[in-house]
This record gives C-alpha cells, sequence and structure tokens, in this order.
C-alpha cells in the first residue's frame, strides 16, 4: 500500500507539473507568435525594396532580424530569374548559405536534411558534390532531402549520382529519384536512355516512366524492345507501355497491338490500350475493338476509352456496339457517356 | 471462510490495479513514442517536399471513395472539401447507400448530375443494387453511384471500389472534412517509395464545435459538451500518439475509415472490403498485411501525423455506446479471423506485439475493468477490504490514467497547437482530468457489450450515427440549392 501511495503521489505531481508548463507554454508560445507576426510584416517591405531595386538606397539587409530569412525562404521558390538570384544573394550575405553548409554535417539528422534543403533552394549548382554526398546518409530522411535538393539546384552533374543512389546500400526511394530527374529536365535524358539497357530492373522502370513523361521521341526504339521481350517483368513492360502512350509515336502501334491482342497480363493489357489511345492511331481500331470482348472489365473499360479517343472512327464503332446487352456494349455505352460529359461546357458548382 | 474470501477479494483487487496500471503504461510508452515521432516530424515543417509532390507528373492519381447514409446535415461541406483537395489528380466516388433522406436531392441539385453507364474497373462482390450511376456536369471529378442499403459501410466502399479508376483509394467518412493539403501529405509516402508503401493512414480530429465553412476548418474549437471533450483527449491520445507509436514499431493496426489511403490493385486483390466484419478499415489492414507476408512481398504501412480529417464525434451517451460496441464487436470479429495470427512469430511485429495487445487489453481490457471495479466497490461495501486501501487502489489507478491524458494534451501543445484559445486548452486539460471518473468506466463497459456479441456471434448490425452537420454551416443554404417543386 505505501508503494502504491508513492506511486500515486509521483502520478499526480507529474499531472500537476503538466498542467502547468502547458499553462504557460500556451501564454508564451501565443506571445511569441505575435511578436513573429508583427516582424514579417514589418520586415516584408523591405525584402519588396530589394526585388524591386528601384535605384534608391539598398537596405541593410546584414543587420535585419533572423525573421528576415523566413520571410526570404518563404519567398524563394515563388521566384525565378533575377529576382531568385536577389534573394540567393540577400541569404549568402547573411550568411544563411554558409551555415547552411555548416550544418550538412551536423549530427542531428533534420539539421542536416533541412540544410541540403535550403542549399537546394537557394545555393545553386555550387554544392552539387556536398550533396551528392548525402545520398549516402545513414538517415533516410536526409537521402530524401539531399535528392529533392539536388533536383532543385538544376546541376546536370547530378543525373549520375541520383541513378547510382537507387541501389546502393541505402537506396534513395525510387519516386524521389524521378521527381529530382525530372526538375533537372532535358540534360538527364542521355544517362536515363542509357539506363534504359543498363540498369537493373527498378532502375529500368524509372528510366521508363521519366522518358515517357519527357516524351522522348529517342527512347521509342529501346521502350519498344523492353514491352515486346516477355522475359522482363509486367511492371518493367507496363511502363513501357505507358512510356510509348505518353510520347505518342504510331511507330509503336504494332508492338502496343500485338501485346494487348497477346499477353496474359489483364493489367499490361489494359495500359496497352490506354497507350494506343494517347497515340490515337486509327490503325489500333481492330485490336481495341477485340479488347472490347476481353474477360477483365477494366481492359474493356481502357479499350472503349480508346476508342473513344481515337475521332469519329472509334466513335462509330462504339456506336455501333453499344445497342448491344452484353460486356462490351455496357463498356461502349460507359465510353460514349464520358465523352458526351467532356463536350458539355462547363459550370462551376460554387 | 470469510478470510479466505477477503484474501481472493483483496488479490483481485491488486491484479486489476496491476492491470490497469501496466495497460496505461504501456499507452504512455506508446504515446511517449509517438510523440518523439511527432516532435522530430515538426522539426522537418517545410522541408518534406510537398510542393514538388503537388507539381510532380510522377504523383499518383487518387479516387476519394465516400460512402453515405442520410447524410443531408454534412454531405455538401464534405464533398467540398473532398473536391477542394489540393492534390494534382483525383476523382471522387460517392455511394449514396440507401439514403431515406435528401442527401442524393442536394448533391444532384448542387453538382447538376447526370445518369451514365457505370464503369466498372472491378468486378467486387456487392450485396445491394445498384439503382444508377450518376457524373457531375460541372466539371468536378464526381462520380455518384446509388445503391440500395444492405446495413453494411463495407458493401457501399465495394461498390465504389468497383468504378475506381486510379491507383490509390483514399476512404473517408461522409460527416468528415478533409483539410485541403490531408490528402497531399498522406500520399507523400507513396510517392516517395512506391514500391513499399501499400497503405497510409492520417490524423482524425473531433470537428464538432469547430467553427467551419463550406467544407474548410476555419477555426479548430473545443465543443460545448463534456463528452465531445473527453473523446477530443481520447482521439488525440490513441488516434495521433498511439497509431504514431505503433506504425514506429511496424505494428500498426488501424486505420481509421474516416481517413485512410491504399494501394488499389491489392485492395481488389484481397477481394475488397470484408462484406460481414464490424471493422472493416482495420480488417483490410491486417488482411493485406497478412496477405503480403504470406506471399513474402514488400509491405509498408504508414501513419502520417500531419494531415487532419475531421470528423463528427458522438453527443449522446446512447450514440457513442452503440458506436464503441459496434467497434468492440468488430475487433471480437478481427480477432477471431486472424488468430492464427496472434503471437505467430511469422508475422513479424504484427502478430508478435499489435494483435496480443489489443487481444489482452482492448479486447478482454473491459471484462478485467468492469468485474474488477465491481468487485473492488463490493469489497468496500461489505467491509472486506479498508476503505483506505480502496482509496488508495482507485487513487492510483486514476493519477495514472490522468497523467497519460495530459501527457497526450501537453504533446499537441507542444506541438501541434490546434486550438489557440486559451479557454480551450483549459477545458481540454479538464477533460483530460476528469475522463478517468465515470467515462472509461462506462466505456469499459460499452467494449464488454460489444465482446458478448462478438463472443455469441451476433448478427453484426451497422447502426447509423445521427448527424448534426458541422458548425456554421447553413442548412437552409444548402436546401436553396434544390430546385424549386
Amino acid at each position: 500500500v505505501d508503494v502504491a501511495v508513492l506511486a500515486a503521489t509521483g502520478a499526480s505531481g507529474l499531472v500537476g507539473a503538466l498542467l502547468l508548463a502547458v499553462a504557460v507554454a500556451h501564454v508564451l508560445r501565443t506571445r511569441r507568435e505575435e511578436a513573429d507576426e508583427r516582424r514579417r510584416r514589418e520586415l516584408t517591405p523591405v525584402v519588396h525594396a530589394l526585388l524591386d531595386g528601384d535605384g534608391g538606397p539598398r537596405p541593410d539587409v546584414a543587420g535585419a532580424p533572423a525573421a528576415l530569412d523566413d520571410v526570404v525562404l518563404g519567398l524563394l521558390p515563388q521566384l525565378r530569374g533575377a529576382d531568385r538570384q536577389v534573394l540567393r544573394q540577400v541569404l549568402a550575405e547573411r550568411g544563411v548559405v554558409a551555415r547552411a553548409t555548416a550544418d550538412l554535417s551536423a549530427r542531428a539528422a533534420w539539421r542536416r536534411g533541412r540544410a541540403a534543403t535550403l542549399l537546394g533552394a537557394a545555393a545553386g549548382v555550387h554544392h552539387t558534390a556536398a550533396l551528392a554526398a548525402l545520398l549516402d546518409d545513414r538517415s533516410p530522411d536526409v537521402r530524401s532531402a539531399a535528392a529533392r535538393a539536388l533536383g532543385k539546384a538544376g546541376d546536370p552533374a547530378a543525373v549520375l549520382p541520383l541513378l547510382t543512389s537507387l541501389d546502393g546500400d541505402r537506396p534513395v526511394p525510387q519516386g524521389l529519384v524521378g521527381m529530382a530527374l525530372l526538375d533537372l529536365g532535358t540534360p538527364a535524358l542521355p544517362a536515363l536512355r542509357e539506363a534504359l539497357t543498363t540498369g537493373d530492373a527498378g532502375v529500368r522502370v524509372l528510366a521508363a516512366e521519366v522518358l515517357g513523361i519527357h516524351g522522348d521521341l529517342a527512347a521509342a526504339p529501346a521502350l519498344q524492345d523492353l514491352l515486346t521481350d516477355d522475359g522482363h517483368s509486367v511492371e518493367l513492360r507496363r511502363t513501357a507501355a505507358g512510356a510509348l502512350g505518353r510520347i505518342g509515336s504510331p511507330r509503336a502501334t504494332e508492338a502496343l497491338r500485338e501485346v494487348l491482342a497477346g499477353s496474359d497480363s489483364a493489367a499490361l493489357r489494359r495500359v496497352a490500350a490506354e497507350a494506343l489511345g494517347r497515340v490515337g492511331d486509327p490503325a489500333a481500331g481492330g485490336a481495341l475493338t477485340a479488347g472490347l470482348r476481353a474477360p477483365e472489365a477494366e481492359v474493356r473499360a481502357a479499350c472503349a476509352d480508346a476508342l473513344a479517343a481515337l475521332g469519329a472512327e472509334g466513335q462509330a464503332v462504339l456506336s455501333a456496339m453499344s445497342g448491344g446487352t452484353g460486356p462490351s456494349a455496357v463498356a461502349a455505352r460507359a465510353a460514349l457517356d464520358a465523352l458526351a460529359l467532356s463536350r458539355r461546357p462547363v459550370r462551376m458548382a460554387f | 471462510m470469510r478470510e479466505v474470501f477477503t484474501d481472493v477479494v483483496v488479490s483481485a483487487g491488486w491484479v486489476v490495479l496491476g492491470y490497469v496500471l501496466l495497460l496505461d503504461v504501456t499507452m504512455l510508452l506508446l504515446v511517449l513514442t509517438g510523440a518523439r515521432r511527432v516532435s522530430l516530424s515538426r522539426r522537418w515543417s517545410g522541408a518534406e517536399g510537398h510542393s514538388e509532390i503537388f507539381a510532380s507528373p510522377l504523383t499518383p492519381a487518387v479516387s476519394l471513395l465516400i460512402p453515405a447514409h442520410d447524410e443531408e446535415a454534412g454531405i455538401l461541406d464534405t464533398l467540398a472539401a473532398a473536391l477542394g483537395q489540393r492534390y494534382p489528380a483525383l476523382e471522387v466516388i460517392l455511394v449514396d447507400d440507401g439514403s431515406t433522406d435528401r442527401t442524393f436531392e442536394l448533391v444532384a441539385a448542387r453538382y447538376e448530375l447526370a445518369e451514365v453507364t457505370p464503369r466498372p474497373t472491378a468486378s467486387l462482390p456487392v450485396d445491394g443494387e445498384i439503382l444508377s450511376v450518376h457524373r457531375a456536369r460541372t466539371g468536378d471529378p464526381l462520380t455518384v453511384v446509388r445503391k440500395s442499403s444492405v446495413g453494411r459501410r463495407s458493401d457501399a466502399l465495394n461498390a465504389a471500389l468497383n468504378l475506381a479508376r486510379h491507383p490509390l483509394v483514399c476512404m473517408v467518412d461522409a460527416d468528415s472534412l478533409l483539410e485541403e493539403d490531408a490528402l497531399l501529405r498522406v500520399a507523400r509516402p507513396f510517392v516517395e517509395d512506391p514500391a513499399n508503401v501499400v497503405a497510409a493512414g492520417g490524423v482524425i480530429r473531433a470537428v464538432n464545435g469547430a467553427h467551419t465553412d463550406r467544407g474548410t476548418v476555419l477555426e479548430p474549437r473545443l465543443s460545448k459538451h463534456w463528452l465531445v471533450r473527453i473523446q477530443t483527449v481520447e482521439y488525440l491520445r490513441s488516434f495521433l500518439l498511439g497509431r504514431t507509436g505503433w506504425a514506429d514499431a511496424h505494428a500498426l493496426l488501424i486505420i481509421s475509415g474516416a481517413f485512410g489511403l491504399f494501394r488499389r490493385d491489392l485492395v481488389v486483390e484481397v477481394g475488397g472490403l470484408d462484406p460481414h466484419s464490424l471493422a472493416e478499415d482495420a480488417e483490410l489492414v491486417v488482411t493485406l498485411q497478412e496477405h503480403l507476408r504470406r506471399h513474402r512481398r514488400p509491405h509498408r504501412v504508414v501513419f502520417v501525423p500531419e494531415p487532419v480529417c475531421w470528423t463528427e464525434v458522438p453527443e449522446t451517451w446512447g450514440v457513442l455506446g452503440r458506436q464503441r460496441r459496434r467497434w468492440a464487436h468488430g475487433l471480437g470479429q478481427l480477432l477471431w479471423k486472424h488468430r492464427r495470427m496472434i503471437g505467430n512469430p511469422r508475422y513479424g511485429p504484427v502478430g508478435l506485439l499489435a494483435l496480443p495487445f489489443f487481444l489482452i487489453f482492448e479486447f478482454l481490457g473491459p471484462v478485467v475493468e468492469v468485474f474488477g471495479l465491481a468487485s473492488i466497490a463490493l469489497a468496500g461495501g461489505l467491509g472486506l477490504l479498508d476503505l483506505g486501501t480502496v482509496a488508495v487502489m482507485i487513487g492510483l489507478a486514476l493519477s495514472v490514467g490522468t497523467l497519460l491524458s495530459v501527457t497526450a494534451i501537453a504533446v499537441e501543445e507542444f506541438t501541434y497547437r490546434r486550438y489557440r484559445r486559451g479557454r480551450d486548452v483549459v477545458a481540454l486539460l479538464a477533460a483530460g482530468v476528469i475522463e478517468n471518473v465515470g467515462f472509461r468506466q462506462a466505456h469499459a463497459w460499452f467494449r464488454l457489450r460489444g465482446l458478448l456479441a462478438a463472443l455469441t456471434r451476433r448478427n453484426p448490425v451497422w447502426t447509423p450515427m445521427p448527424r448534426t452537420g458541422f458548425s456554421g454551416a447553413e442548412p437552409q443554404q444548402a436546401r436553396e440549392a434544390l430546385p424549386a417543386s
């Protein structure tokens, strides 16, 4: 009983201390947030004056309060060109960039990650090597931040480290590398084309997806090879089919038709049908019409949508089939309904 | 004889006290683990890359699935919040599951619905009859399915899954409001780690009392009802910190039906939602993990502590009792269905940690709490225990329980700080203290009845919760949207 009394007293004491701490913290944080907000309001015109550069005396940025950094970092992602350069200069002058560079080797993971993010947004291409080194950081969050930062910094030299980071001992997630490569733009394309044939399965999937989003016509032959080779995984072939659809070249029609007619995988046939719809080649009409009789609902729906996208010829096929009663007719009617709705003038609900 | 009886009763009292303390201390550890994770994630605030995810063509499209039964009080707000998500590609599929009020009429008028031929993408079994499918003519990506109700939320969700077109599906309750960035934040793990992430859950908070306008929570406020205030504390403790702690231990068992994101292909692969489960949300998560573990396929179930879904919680004891009985009944069904996973190392932390915890503390807990309390009260009343000992026992249990609740509120204040008004914080603290007197015991009673229903294999019944709508929402405005007749 004595132990229980002691434990109850201890727990009650902790409860009292927490109640007090919460009340005090609430009051103090409310005051601090109000003060921060006031400072930000005062500093915003200073930043606007810097951006305007109307020939007047340049505001003193070195001696301004720390809240100026928050205002500048908040504006930076929204700006491009000369304005962005002005703000980068301000951050460099105030020592923000130097502090972030030092923080890249900080003990706390969140410090390294925030430093990488800041350098990606504010420091251009000067820190590519340091950021690339963080792709092998012990913290997954830091590796992710480094990948994003390399994409934002825009240095083509980051392409190879990014692709390599996909299959290291401490891999960076595929989606993050993909977003960074997209941020880097067309300079990444040659390395991605090479990865289509030399990379491992995961790298190839990512390369195919990114090349498709870029609409890279030069990658189409390699993508067709991936699509038609049964030895590759369904995921890779499906990504290749989707990429060919985005590229939109009618040269891919034959390969896509073959897959739609002959693959065992419903998921692959669905993506092939969607790709044929994107390509919009009338030569796909026969394969898509046959696909309307597929046993899988998702393949029928994709074929019907693709026929609707082929124009008058495909829509005529749908109209002819829509009078029936089977699943093909249902798919045809659904596609025609969707087409009719998409042609209506839009009125907003609010 | 009296001495033996006294010994038994006293021992039972200490065993019950030990059990309650063990439960509270385990929860406290979970809350502290969750608090550490939340605190760390707050340090990354602004550096998570959400803008990049919004702008990325690699971000997977999402189908938001909303089952609705008699939801005229708030359905337009819920849809406004869903359609107003800051997300690059989404569609909303609302299932009007046999509503007898004007749920469909309100939506039809606001979004100028036109009947279309259904475009199925899957063939999951649905018991209710699909009456018609409609699309919005206002340009919103909204599909509305009308079906007859069979009294089960899972049936409506399976009907929606059959029409979902996108690779991710997000299940949202019709009495819930998503914050503008909620979907973007909860989808982040899928974008960053598409090969492994199969499901993600977000934070649920009580919307009752909050100031809202057209589906947007303008200012979180605490309800005037103490029952709601106590549930607000409960949601903070269990749905924010508890689940963050479980996710950290790779043992997350529940993603709330009010707000969860899943890979559509996998949900279809496991046959959709279990039509007979009363806890279909938890059931789906466990089934997915069981299926993927069995086939040795990579998978991660994550909990993102930031995205917020505001949901209506019960305001009366009657409705709360029905809800909690249903949850306990559903938990019993789940544990029975997946009994082979309990304590089985093949299923990792889910089998070794989460399921045994739910069996011992969540499912059997009410038995110990209700009978333990009754025996202590009886022993005190009959003079078998001296009142000082009874007071110490009850005082210890109450003080540790209160410590748990107040810790959760402190974490909220030091991290997210959603409640800005001082009076709300004071009320929240008071609710954390009084939760342990009355609410906790009544809650144990409701759960005990649910447990009995599960053990006697009573027919599962989904009882709809009466809706009050969202504060600040004006039903008259909604009604004005109807054409004059």
